[in-house]
């Protein structure tokens, strides 16, 4: 036992857990900028800072205890996660609470709690066991299309809600660890083609108030109250940051308000506009570092099943980062998927912290 | 000593390649970052500084409103007003100064308003309401001088005929803190308009619409350089009365200087042709936000005329009350059309004395008869012989005692007098007499003339009261009918039709040779039956009830003059004239 546990510490990447720690409070301090006016409503400047705080330690609770479980062990229980996933999802609809006119979220006690988080993990566990067991019959195209109906599922049940930017994380991480676990490419091309070709079949089965909703998700500016305004002030936000910013609570843009979701979905434009191009570098070095971190992590696994669970993670990661930092300069339309250890929110603070377990775990079980 | 690696070379292939992915995609961001911060950066933190956002709500157009015919009553006129928004005055002292010498407002008033700016200091404070031509002129030309100045846009009700059916229509005002609790936070603001009173009131969601907005960019100067977004008000619904407007204008000019009110309505339908209140208001003064001095005018005048006295004043209804004793008195069998009494123009009950109208008495009549000339002893007779118990049975088959169910707001209930709301009301016990005064609808009872109306509505269509209404339909502001109101009976009266004929027998006999001779016309045959009723406030209420033609009824009608004479001699002319103006007869 005492054996195990120095092989476990001795194997921990530590560049990785100490850039993650870093970045979390890199975030906390941020977050603290861009609520602490909005908070004195509750009488307290610290208010989300210190929920988002619990979260993280909550987080890295559930982290460590992940470190100590041999993902070898995980096998067993990865149909009975993925199910769990389903069922979850399931009662979100039935019994979610609401915000902005989509259900996603379940009442947990006083706080609520969302399933989609937690089933990105879930689906890189499933997935990650899945593809590993079964890599050489993948080069039969229907065998090939089996791990697209389990995740069609999940996307489909998170598309009800409707979170379209969800379902395209869930649809990432399944393309990334088909990819990297060696499907044909000719493969991924013809699904491809398939699914842009099946767009308008699939368009008439849609009841109008979706096809409302997906029209605006490709075309904020059509909500006047939705993303273009964001990404108009997100835009001038960062861009008035210069190269030192204007100092942390010295963002003319986001202490006045003007950017509605700034400490959720447009925290990157407050960083860029407080701390500017220097802080905003600082922090897309510390993803890099993450990043590659986990590439590495992938590259050593002891086998494929850890190859996979590191590569889940890294695309769960990698997309919210690129995502998230590119529609702030509105280089994408305006998603809604929130900046990892960033973003303000219990559910997203803790599945991140769950992946960097899982990538921390495949290093330390050698 | 690490164990080997069991992973396959095509896989850690892969990855490498995911490795150049990923790579590529941060660089971009890099590329992109330091694109918006090193190179537009200096561009954009101008912007930031210098330019503010201003969020301008528009108001939707309220609904208009449209008589039976399609004429429009009610619509909205452009008004421009000069507001400031707070977050972008530099010195305020001199922004007042120069405003007030343009707009003759007080620069005191002017820098307290800006000062008192409620939650959001870029929501623009009204300062004047419905500035003149000259004077916007004046501020656009200016415009560099007064940053923080801005000229909004506002539909304003413009109700078109002054006075003309004010008290149905109502009026709109600003919504009020208790209003905007009500109301609920989420769809109303401070500083929107709503209904207040009438049908502005009773129909506001309708009519309401929903507002719009627009996000504008603004430079140093307080130039609108682009506009980011535009919502587009949704216009609110239209509606159409049931009211005639020319019957309307007509009824009211027959009340002018008079106190009182006319109904006309279809019985087979329940729609309202004219519903006249005098004396009256101008809702234009509501809609422009009225002063105080108007107020007090207003709400202070003896002779209440914010009051809509047809459906919320309760007045004593006198002799048109004995069709329903006449009804009662026929269903019960206490008379008959053979029946005669005799009138000696006195009536004695224990040791109290009651009289007729005519003191020297009727004679013998029956039934008809008794009708004709409002004959009080045979009313006493036959009141007393039926008892409160069974008249109040027949009162309450009417439907009186409750409301009316006009789409409508704040509709009165009156009074119906009973031996147990004696007892409760004064605690004392009911006596004979009570029913005497009773007979001839005086004495405790009290209704409002909607319920008269619906007593005489329910005579003539033999016991089918169709639902009274103002409003025939709404449409949508491109001319879709979006709802039609059906005709609806809202209560059926049991009784039988051998008592509703003889009822009208006796109406038609009033006009020709009773009490309601001055409403009969050749061309027209009325039938109706006038009131006399006595009241503590004065001179007597002159009150007429009618429908015509008698052979195959169009339309009913009820007028009532507050204080205003002799049933038979005031109100029955303006009944005729009311009824030749809707069946076109030259007079």
């Amino acid at each position: 036992m005492r054996g195990k546990f120095n092989k476990l510490t001795e194997n921990l990447d530590y560049t990785l857990l100490f850039s993650v720690v870093i970045i979390c409070f890199y975030g906390l301090l941020v977050l603290y900028s861009s609520t602490r006016l909005a908070a004195t409503e509750v009488d307290n400047p610290y208010f989300f800072v210190k929920k988002q705080f619990l979260w993280m330690v909550l987080g890295f609770l559930f982290l460590t205890i992940i470190i100590f479980i041999d993902y070898h062990k995980l096998e067993g229980y990865s149909q009975l996660i993925y199910i769990s996933a389903i069922i979850l999802l399931i009662m979100v609809i039935i019994f979610g609470r609401s915000t902005y006119g989509a259900k996603r979220w379940l009442p947990i006690g006083s706080f609520g709690s969302q399933p989609s988080e937690f089933a990105k993990v879930a689906l890189i566990i499933f997935l990650a066991n899945f593809l590993s067991m079964n890599k050489l019959k993948l080069d039969n195209f229907f065998y090939f299309l089996l791990p697209f109906t389990y995740t069609g599922l999940l996307i489909l049940l998170v598309f009800l809600q409707p979170d379209l930017g969800t379902s395209l994380v869930y649809l990432a991480i399944l393309i990334i660890m088909l990819f990297v676990v060696g499907v044909k490419i000719k493969y991924l091309i013809f699904t491809f083609i398939v699914t842009l070709s099946s767009i308008p079949v699939l368009w008439t089965f849609l009841k109008d108030y979706q096809k409302k909703r997906l029209i605006l998700f490709f075309n904020p500016n059509l909500d006047p109250l939705g993303g273009g305004y964001n990404v108009i002030q997100s835009k001038i936000a960062i861009g008035s940051g210069g190269f030192l910013g204007n100092g942390l609570f010295g963002g003319l843009q986001s202490q006045l308000n003007f950017l509605p979701a700034q400490h959720t979905d447009f925290i990157f434009s407050v960083v860029g506009e407080e701390l500017g191009f220097v802080g905003a570098i600082l922090l897309l070095g510390l993803y890099t570092i993450i990043l590659w971190r986990g590439i590495k992590i992938a590259l050593e696994a002891k086998d494929l099943l850890g190859t996979l669970l590191a590569t889940g993670a890294v695309t769960f990661l990698f997309f919210h980062i690129v995502v998230n930092i590119g529609m702030a300069m509105g280089m994408f339309p305006a998603t809604g998927l929130p900046l990892s250890f960033l973003s303000y929110g219990g559910s997203f603070m803790i599945s991140n912290l769950l992946v960097i377990g899982l990538l921390l775990n495949v290093e330390a079980h050698r | 000593m690490r164990e080997s690696s069991t992973v396959p070379e095509d896989v850690k292939q892969r990855l490498n390649w995911l490795l150049i992915f990923i790579i590529i995609c941060l660089a971009i961001l890099v590329i992109s970052l330091w694109y918006l911060q090193m190179i537009k950066g200096g561009e954009l933190k101008k912007r930031a500084v210098e330019n503010c956002i201003r969020s301008l709500v528009e108001d939707a157009p309220r609904g208009k409103i449209y008589d039976r015919q399609g004429e429009l009553l009610v619509t909205n006129r452009p008004t421009v007003l000069v507001s400031i928004i707070p977050a972008e005055v530099e010195d305020l002292k001199g922004l007042s100064d120069k405003l007030s010498r343009i707009i003759n407002v007080p620069p005191e008033s002017i820098e307290k308003k800006v000062k008192n700016y409620s939650e959001n200091p870029f929501k623009p404070v009204k300062i004047l309401d419905d500035c003149k031509t000259d004077k916007i002129i004046e501020i656009e030309e200016r415009k560099d001088e007064l940053k923080g100045v801005v000229l909004e846009v506002k539909p304003r009700r413009n109700y078109l005929y002054q006075d003309l059916a004010a008290h149905s229509l109502g009026y709109v005002g600003e919504i009020n803190k208790e209003e905007l609790q009500q109301l609920g936070n989420s769809k109303f603001q401070g500083g929107d308009i709503i209904g207040k009173s009438g049908l502005e009131k009773y129909y506001n969601d309708i009519l309401g619409g929903e507002k719009g907005g627009r996000e504008v960019e603004i430079d140093a100067l307080g130039q609108e350089i682009a506009t980011l977004l535009y919502r587009e008000p949704i216009p609110g619904q239209d509606i159409v009365l049931t009211i005639d407007k020319n019957l309307q204008l007509y009824g009211e000019s027959l009340l002018d200087g008079k106190k009182g009110s006319i109904l006309v309505s279809n019985p087979y339908t329940g729609e309202i042709l004219a519903l006249v209140n005098r004396p009256s208001f101008n809702p234009n003064l509501f809609a422009d936000g009225i002063s105080y001095a108007d107020w007090q005018r207003l709400s202070s005048d003896p002779d209440y005329p914010l009051t809509n006295r047809s459906v919320q004043g309760v007045y004593s209804p006198g002799s048109i009350f004995k069709v329903v004793i006449v009804i009662a008195a026929l269903e019960e069998g206490v008379t008959d059309r053979k029946r005669k009494i005799y009138c000696s123009g006195t009536y004695k009950l224990a040791d109290k004395v009651f009289t007729c109208w005519k003191e020297s008495g009727h004679g013998s009549l029956n039934v008809i008869d008794a009708i004709a000339n409002s004959c009080n002893i045979y009313f006493y007779t036959i009141g007393n012989e039926l008892g409160i118990e069974r008249l109040n049975k027949y009162i309450h088959k009417f439907g009186l005692g409750e409301k009316v169910g006009i789409n409508f707001p704040s509709e009165a209930i009156g009074t119906i007098p009973s031996a147990e709301w004696k007892e409760r009301e004064f605690k004392q016990i009911w006596f004979p007499g009570d029913t005497i005064n009773l007979s001839i609808g005086q004495g405790y009872l009290l209704l409002t003339p909607l319920q008269i109306h619906s007593v005489i509505c329910a005579i003539t269509t033999e016991g089918r009261i169709y639902r009274l209404h103002l409003v025939k339909k709404i449409i949508s502001p491109d001319g879709k009918i979006v709802k039609e109101i059906e005709p609806e009976i809202y209560k059926k009266v049991d009784i039988s039709s051998s008592s509703f004929q003889t009822t009208k027998e006796g109406l038609r006999e009033t006009i020709l040779k009773g009490t309601g001779w001055r409403a009969n016309v050749k061309e027209l045959s009325i039938a109706g039956k006038t009131g006399t009723a006595q009241n503590p406030q004065g001179e007597t209420h002159a009150w007429f009830i009618g429908f015509a033609p008698y052979e195959n009824p169009e339309v009913c009608i009820t007028v009532f003059l507050e204080n205003g004479g002799e049933g038979g001699e005031v109100a029955a002319p303006i009944a005729r004239a009311m009824l030749e103006k809707y069946f076109k007869i030259q007079e």
